[in-house]
């Protein structure tokens, strides 16, 4: 059973002057047990509008979807999620520990589990000291860290984030993405929307790029970063060797010690043979890949065209 | 459900509009002072006095507290992480009206306590005619509160449609005022004097308003309360009966509507 299932996911709203807009077009995912999904996209491409219809928030105009076999929008789906709103806002007049206790109840945890839950919550997300002020008084990060706490206090199978690291600084981030890779090695799912690519590339095994409502691009991180090789940087040591049995190969740089060549990689075997043959030491070898940002602006662009 | 019930009450509890509003209680002392200039009817004008201060500080509150409540939960988007925890759109709802309601309740039993003790000096000091009869004015307090329960699952409705402030405010406030008189305007309509005044189309315009809208003029104990006059059984437990329902069908239609509306 998979953790996430959408088939034929359509969204349409109202737009102005009675127009249509496709907010989903027809998407089609599924989201395995223990994986750890980045979902990308450009602002309005339909990254929230996902999460939402996940979430029984708002009603697909078609297609079907269900989380661990529930289909959305019942009770019962919404009981193995841990979900993380974007910009979340949780009533203000209780403090994190009483909206903890809250989420708790509602999950129907027993109250022994439910106190040692909150204070591991409210320690790891780094809230203890703040437990008891009224929630008014937070800054954004904090409001985003007890939103995180929410969404771990019944330890779900399922997480559901969208725009997790959203209103944090640096160290905030990179708690966040400690904390997937610790629920990744608990065999958690997590399925989080983001814009930075950076955070997909640490913390994801698998990546969708949605553009303008339609699932442009499916795959793992792995393949990605593997297609995205574009060739090598080789440096090798002047002074030894003939080295221009290596001029068919284009140097990036040069000085009095070394020489660096870009070197395709369809022509990588032939450069190592050649150097190896005329005695070219060669000292460092580096690969020149494309990032996930680029991946991930290459999509978008093919998307809006 | 009696978890959104349970952290409503301490909502309103911490809200400075609830603050605010029964900062306004400080006014029952000045009752028995100022029912004193009737002369006669003292322990009366008391009466009518710390019935009618029930009356407004309930009113105030059902309106802010019943139209604010979910409007306010959608407006600070709040329903987004509420309505995405295991729990049913229909429980999110009841649990809020109950929260509010046993608050009115709880400040009913408060400012009913008050009341009480201010017609209680009241009467010592200025003994009236007829003895106080206090199990009407305990029902002119319970039936009052009722009133304003039912008002808030008018309030409660309106706000499930709706995308702004007004609505549920203004539609809750005209409500209460409608309400008020239409037992009033069907009363007339059964004279012979509108008979031959109003149209045909115009009285079924009335008597179709007379069915949709709440009557609240039958919550109003106050006649009873104030001049000792007995209560009606059968008419206090039709009234209770008309409450159950009508609050019922409000909340139902509150259900239906704010299962359907989209968080968008």
């Amino acid at each position: 059973m998979n953790a996430i299932d959408i088939s034929g996911l359509c969204k349409q709203f109202k737009g102005k002057k009675m127009t249509r807009v496709d907010a989903l077009k027809n998407l089609d995912l599924q989201i395995v047990p223990g994986e750890v999904f980045g979902y990308l996209g450009p602002n309005g491409a339909g990254k929230s509008t996902t999460i939402k219809c996940l979430m029984g928030l708002i009603r697909p105009t078609a297609g079907t979807a269900t989380i661990m076999g529930e289909p959305v929008g019942s009770v019962a789906s919404r009981t193995k999620v841990g979900f993380l709103p974007e910009n979340p806002a949780f009533y203000d007049y209780l403090s994190a520990e009483e909206y903890l206790r809250f989420v708790g109840k509602t999950f129907r945890m027993p109250e022994a589990l439910l106190s040692r839950r909150t204070d591991e919550t409210l320690k790891l997300l780094e809230l203890w000291d703040a437990r008891k002020r009224p929630m008014r008084g937070y800054s954004k990060g904090m409001v985003q860290r007890v939103g995180l706490a929410q969404t771990m206090i019944h330890d779900p199978d399922l997480y559901i984030l969208d725009e997790p690291m959203s209103g944090l600084d640096p160290i905030g981030r990179a708690l966040v993405k400690e904390i997937i890779l610790d629920l990744k090695k608990r065999g958690k799912s997590v399925f989080f929307s983001t814009h930075i690519t950076d955070d997909v590339e640490k913390v994801c095994d698998r990546v969708g790029v949605i553009v303008k409502g339609q699932l442009e691009a499916l795959d793992s991180v792995e393949n990605i970063v593997r297609k995205g090789i574009e060739g090598y940087i080789v440096q090798t040591r002047l002074g030894q060797g003939e080295h221009d049995s290596l001029k068919g190969f284009n140097i990036t740089r040069r000085n009095e010690t070394f020489v660096e060549y870009f070197v395709p990689v369809a022509g990588f075997n032939e450069f190592i043979a050649l150097a190896g043959h005329h005695s070219v030491e060669v000292t460092l070898v580096e690969t020149k890949r494309k990032d996930l940002e680029s991946f991930f602006l290459e999509i978008v662009r093919k998307g809006n065209s | 459900m009696l978890n959104i019930m349970a952290i409503s009450l301490k909502g309103i509890f911490r809200d400075r509009i609830f603050q605010g509003i029964m900062g306004l209680a400080v006014l029952f002392l000045f009752i028995p002072s100022a029912a004193s200039l009737s002369m006669r009817q003292v322990t009366e004008l008391s009466i009518t006095l710390s019935l009618s201060l029930i009356s407004f500080i309930m009113l105030l509150l059902a309106v802010f507290l019943g139209a604010t409540s979910i409007w306010k939960d959608i407006e600070r988007r709040y329903t987004y992480s509420i309505l995405s925890l295991p729990l049913s759109r229909t429980a999110y709802l009841l649990g809020r009206f109950l929260g509010i309601a046993l608050f009115m309740l709880l400040t009913a039993l408060f400012l009913g306590g008050v009341a009480m003790l201010a017609i209680k000096v009241a009467s010592v000091l200025y003994p009236p005619a007829r003895p106080v009869l206090w199990i009407a004015v305990l029902a002119s307090i319970l039936y009052g509160t009722l009133k304003y329960i039912l008002l808030v699952a008018v309030s409660m409705l309106l706000a499930t449609v709706s995308t702004s402030f007004f609505l549920p405010v203004f539609g809750t406030i005209c409500t209460y005022l409608a309400g008020s008189i239409t037992q009033q305007v069907y009363d007339y309509l059964h004279t012979p004097a509108a008979v031959k005044a109003i149209s045909p189309i115009m009285k079924q315009a009335a008597l179709f308003f007379y069915y949709l809208l709440p009557n609240l003029s039958a919550f109003d104990l106050k006649v009873n309360a104030i001049y000792a006059l007995p209560l009606n059984a059968s008419g206090l437990l039709m009234t209770a009966l008309y409450f159950i329902v009508y609050t019922s069908v409000l909340l139902a239609a509150g259900a239906i509507l704010l299962g359907r509306r989209e968080m968008k």
